[in-house]
């Protein structure tokens, strides 16, 4: 398949999914799913590093036909060894650009953050999803100067969901008297 | 004698701010909120669709 010239988000978390990977989906595409107007161009994944993992998450590397957007134009191929061992795996595949990460904000890894997860059924898939507050403070820890430009967004979005959840549950409760 | 008050005069109910004070357009945030998670992951779809669109200087037909 040639390789895709936009992101094709379902196509990739469907991939990852048919070969039982387990990940989470972070990043800006978590923020877009949990109501952040976000646009980002890329898919991101923090996967688990158990080793049973890195198997099933190689196989659909391989199907996706992954390779490092690497500057220098090498085809360099994701391979079990860079898996367990590097902390950042910056991807293109046959659906698009695909980051798929070890570790985010200031190390924090699938087991330390699977419990911040939402679980969003997105027609015939259902993935996990950091949540919003989570990716907030992800973004924080890295400080890089493009994750500091989304953080305005991604807190006044968080203030209104928060707001919104508030006011529903003050409408039930006064409904139920 | 007085006339009765037109339309006119009654006072509009102010908008609510369409900006927070650091200048994040709201009504954008609002809006994907009413979305269902899968609507977001279309519209996000959509959009990186129609960039890649405009990079490769294509308009599709809607």
């Amino acid at each position: 398949m040639a390789e895709s010239r936009s992101v094709k988000f379902l196509g990739l978390l469907r991939a990852l999914l048919r070969h039982r990977v387990d990940f989470l989906v972070v990043g800006g595409v978590a923020a877009q799913l949990e109501g952040a107007p976000i646009l980002t161009l890329d898919l991101d994944v923090l996967y688990d590093k158990a080793p049973e993992n890195l198997g099933r998450l190689l196989a659909a590397l391989r199907e996706l036909n992954a390779c490092y957007r690497d500057p220098a134009g090498r085809h360099i191929e994701p391979d079990l060894a860079k898996l367990e061992t590097l902390r950042l795996h910056l991807l293109r595949t046959d659906l698009g650009a695909l980051d798929v990460l070890g570790e985010i904000g200031n190390g924090q890894t699938y087991q330390d953050l699977v419990d911040r997860t939402v679980s969003y059924e997105l027609g015939e898939v259902r993935v996990r999803v950091l949540e919003l507050a989570a990716v907030i403070e992800t973004k924080e820890q890295a400080n890089r100067e493009k994750d500091r430009a989304v953080l305005l967004v991604l807190r006044q979005t968080l203030r209104m969901k928060t707001q919104v959840l508030a006011d529903l549950l003050l409408g039930q409760k006064e409904d139920g008297k | 004698m007085r006339q009765p008050s037109q339309p006119s005069d009654i006072p509009e109910p102010p908008f609510p701010p369409a900006e927070s004070p650091d200048g994040v357009d709201l009504t954008l945030i609002q809006w994907t909120l009413s979305l269902t998670p899968l609507e977001r992951l279309e519209l996000l779809q959509d959009w990186v669709d129609g960039l890649a669109e405009l990079r490769d200087g294509r308009v599709a037909e809607r």
